[in-house]
Order: C-alpha cells, then sequence, then structure tokens
C-alpha cells in the first residue's frame, strides 16, 4: 500500500504544468481585455497566436504525462464517466473544454480578425473554464479522509502557482515567445503579481502547511516512507528558491534586462516542483 | 449462514474479543481468489500498545494487544465510488461494493480515498482490486471464504439490519477512523484492550506485512 511522492512525477507534472498553462492564459487574457492600446491595433489578434499556441501546447503536453499516472492509459477515454460524481471527471471536461476554446482563439487569431465580441467572450470564457478547471483539479484531491489535503492549502496553492509562474512564463518568453513584442514592458506589471503571489505562497506556506507536518506523527504505513526529517530541507530549498524569484523580479526595471525574468521563472519553477512533490509527500489517510 | 433471501446492506461481523489472529481468513480469501504477493483483499492487522505502569513501588506492565480483521466494509457511503471517474466502483442492490476491473484506468484515486486500505492496487494488471464478499459463494448459498475459514467463528456476515439485531457493537475502533466518513457495513465487538488503545499508546505493529 505505498504511495511515495517519488511515484507522482507525472501528477506533479501535469498540475504544474496545467497551472502555468491556465496562469499564461490568464496574463493573455488580461493583455487583450484590459490594455486599451493593444486593443485598438488590428493585428493584436495575430500577435496573440504564439502565446495561444503555446499555452494549447502545455496543456497537451501535460495532459500527455498525466497518461503515465494511469495503470491501463489506454481507458483513458472512460475518465468522463462519472460527471455526476468524481472531480477528476469534471477536472478532464474542464481542461478539455479549456484546451477547445484556446485553440479556437488561436483559429480565430489565425485569420486575424478584427477584435470582435466572439473573440472577448472567447477569452472570458475560457478564462473561466480555466478557473473550473483548476478548482476541480484541487477538490479532487480534498477528499474527507485525508486531512492533508482537505483544507484551503490545496486550492489555494494551486491558484497561487497559476499566478506565480502562468505571468513569469508569459513575461519571460514575451520578446520572443508571445504577443504584443513591441510592448513587451507591458508585462512588467503582470510580474508583479507574481512577485505578489510568490509572497502570498510563502506566507500559506508557513502558516498552512508547516502545522500539517505534525500529522506525519500518525503512524500510518505511508508515511513510514517519507519520514518528516526529510521535508524540512525541502521547505527551505523551496522558501529560498521562491525568495530568490522575487529578488530577481525586484531587480527587473525594464525589458533589456529579460534575461532576469527568465531566472524569476526558473526560480520559482523550482519552488514549486518542490512544493508539489512535498504536497503529495503529505499523503496520510484516516484510518489504515 | 446460508444467504439472505432479501438483502439490502450486506455486512460483516468481526468480534476481536475472540480474533487469535491466526490469519486463517487472509490466507483462505488469498486462495480463493488466487491473490498474487503484496496484495490482500482482507487483511489481520495487529494492534499493540502500552508500557510499564508504577503501581505503589512496583512497576509492572500495562500492555494492550489485539487483531482487527479488515475487508472492504462495502460501505453505504462509499468513497473509493465518488473519487473513481469511469464508475468502475459501483454499488450492487444488495449493498455489495463492486468493481469492475475492465472499466478501472488504474488512477488509484480510490485507494488515497478509502481509509480502511481495502483497495489494492496489481502491479501486474495495473488496474485496482478488491474484495467482493465472495459473491459468487453467496449466490450458491455459501458464506464468504474468509467467514467460513474463521476457526474462531470471530466473523460473521448478513443484511447489516438482521446482523445489528444479532450483535451489540461498534464501527470504531483503533485505528479505524470514524464511521461517518463511509459508513461502512460492519460491526465489530472489541476486544477489551481496545478501550485503551489510541494513537498515542498503541499502533499497528504488522504495517510490513499488510
Amino acid at each position: 500500500m505505498s504511495l511515495t511522492a517519488a511515484k507522482e512525477w507525472p501528477l506533479i507534472a501535469f498540475t504544474l504544468l496545467s497551472q502555468i498553462a491556465v496562469g499564461a492564459f490568464w496574463t493573455l487574457a488580461a493583455a487583450h481585455l484590459f490594455s486599451r492600446e493593444a486593443r485598438v491595433r488590428g493585428e493584436n489578434e495575430f500577435l496573440a497566436l504564439p502565446g495561444l499556441v503555446i499555452v494549447a501546447a502545455l496543456l497537451v503536453a501535460a495532459a500527455a504525462l498525466s497518461f503515465f499516472h494511469l495503470g491501463r492509459p489506454k481507458r483513458a477515454v472512460f475518465v468522463l464517466a462519472n460527471l455526476r460524481r468524481s472531480w477528476l471527471s469534471r477536472e478532464i471536461l474542464f481542461e478539455l473544454a479549456f484546451l477547445a476554446l484556446v485553440v479556437l482563439l488561436a483559429f480565430l487569431s489565425r485569420r486575424g480578425a478584427e477584435p470582435t465580441a466572439l473573440i472577448e467572450g472567447t477569452y472570458i470564457l475560457a478564462s473561466l473554464l480555466g478557473a473550473l478547471f483548476l478548482f476541480s483539479m484541487s477538490r479532487l484531491y480534498m477528499l474527507r479522509t485525508v486531512p492533508a489535503w482537505r483544507g484551503l492549502y490545496t486550492p489555494l496553492s494551486f491558484f497561487l502557482s497559476a499566478l506565480l509562474l502562468g505571468p513569469l512564463a508569459a513575461a519571460a518568453g514575451q520578446e520572443r515567445l508571445f504577443a504584443f513584442p513591441e510592448r513587451a514592458d507591458a508585462f512588467q506589471d503582470v510580474a508583479g503579481i507574481s512577485a505578489l503571489a510568490a509572497v502570498a505562497l510563502i506566507v500559506l506556506m508557513t502558516l498552512l502547511f508547516t502545522p500539517r507536518i505534525g500529522f506525519l506523527g500518525t503512524k500510518t504505513a505511508t508515511l513510514l516512507e517519507f519520514p518528516a526529517q526529510r521535508i524540512y530541507p525541502l521547505l527551505v530549498f523551496r522558501l529560498l528558491f521562491l525568495a530568490a524569484a522575487v529578488l530577481f523580479i525586484a531587480l527587473y526595471h525594464d525589458v533589456e534586462r529579460g534575461g532576469l525574468m527568465r531566472l524569476a521563472f526558473v526560480s520559482a519553477g523550482a519552488a514549486e516542483v518542490l512544493g508539489r512533490y512535498l504536497f503529495y509527500a503529505v499523503y496520510s489517510r484516516i484510518g489504515v | 449462514m446460508k444467504q439472505q433471501t432479501w438483502v439490502r446492506q450486506y455486512a460483516f461481523h468481526f468480534d476481536s474479543s475472540a480474533c487469535t489472529g491466526c490469519k486463517a481468513c487472509q490466507v483462505a480469501c488469498k486462495d480463493k481468489h488466487d491473490l498474487p504477493v503484496d496484495i490482500l483483499w482482507r487483511r489481520v492487522y495487529e494492534v499493540t500498545g502500552g508500557t510499564w505502569k508504577k503501581e505503589g513501588g512496583v512497576w509492572v506492565p500495562a500492555v494492550l494487544s489485539y487483531y482487527l480483521s479488515m475487508a472492504c466494509h462495502h460501505c453505504q457511503k462509499p468513497i473509493c465510488g465518488e473519487a473513481c471517474p469511469t464508475q468502475a466502483i459501483y454499488k450492487r442492490d444488495d449493498g455489495i461494493v463492486m468493481l469492475e476491473t475492465l472499466a478501472c484506468i488504474g488512477c488509484r484515486y480510490c485507494e488515497w480515498a478509502c481509509p480502511y486500505g481495502a483497495i489494492q492496487f496489481d502491479p501486474a494488471g495495473r488496474v485496482v482490486t478488491k474484495c467482493h464478499f465472495c459473491y459468487d459463494y453467496l449466490a450458491l448459498g455459501e458464506p464468504p471464504a474468509c467467514v467460513a475459514a474463521c476457526p474462531m467463528r470471530a466473523l460473521d456476515f448478513g443484511d447489516l439490519s438482521e446482523l445489528s439485531k444479532k450483535y451489540a457493537g461498534t464501527r470504531e475502533i483503533f485505528p479505524l477512523p470514524e464511521a461517518s466518513l463511509t459508513e461502512p457495513a460492519l460491526i465489530i465487538k472489541p476486544h477489551r484492550d481496545a478501550a485503551r488503545a489510541s494513537k498515542d499508546t498503541a499502533e499497528v505493529a504488522n504495517w510490513e506485512e499488510i
């Protein structure tokens, strides 16, 4: 009955890549919907295309990696069969719907269409579906028999990962890959959001996550494989990576120093990989 | 112990005060279902604890030890079925929680969720497996293999309402979870030591064999 975090790399990859994709899409959507300068330009949608393609590619890659978590991946088509009760079924439904709308937007952008109510509405709807995707992703872990995952930490950390890594990915790739190359500095603001999210993650982790390590005192078989002594060094490394990400963002002043944003993304990414690893490591259910 | 003529909810009764920990139930189940190594649809937990206690000027042993024979409890609110995305886990009209292995994708979320360790992953088949109450034996009017094998008659089965009339008992003794989480179809006659056991004073001593 061993379920160790070391076996959950496919899920670590799936959840984090999905959260990067949703966060990056929210950034693109915010840039589209709230940037007046960009909206008046006819080429706006065309310029958004690379970002949308990358978001779609991230979602497909995340889904493909999640198959390694399944014992019988060829049967994955059955996964939508329990929408009435299973949050996993709902998660996949929302992921597919989100991906479909991202692809639709990419198609609309490819045609170089003028900004229309259809495109704006699709951005808004896709943003909501992305949120539902992340919400259902967190709900499926919030089992009433698994106290370590039951709390607010799970949804908050999933959404904060998206808010931390998504905008940083958009900002880090702004010059070559993402939309609005002439307005690369517009992403400075979203990087600021990422820094705030990173700080929030640190506080959250300290307040909510660390006390849950106390649950490791329970004498269940699953925890024998991952004693508390192994958790604290990983927590310290995660804090250091988050602090480094905040530092790199703080040092970023203009687009000429875009390398700092990429460093911030890498640091934040390392922090979140550690955080997600710890998330699975502290799994311990009530009972036997 | 003939098959019930009409059953709303099949359930097990376990007499912890009678169990000697011989594991005949575990072996009978494994034999009947030809289960591979590392898969146990019925498991016998050895709960031990306690320490020395000073009484007057003398130190005396205040230890405890008892056994729990646990399978799937065919819960009335099976959380495994809630977690399963493919509806591979479902409840029959007679309350037995069944697993359709051909529909299982091996995601193991049910295994995460079940607080009784009833869901067992089969690495060879790459799907989960679980106790199905020997429904094939029930159809023949025979008891489940584990019940039939117990030399102490510590195990019994039947309709939950009938068992409740027959036996007084509980569904919550250490280290089992609150029954309200899943409403297990289970009645336990506790061992006399069970009242003294808690996570602070007792532990499962045989994790490596479960």
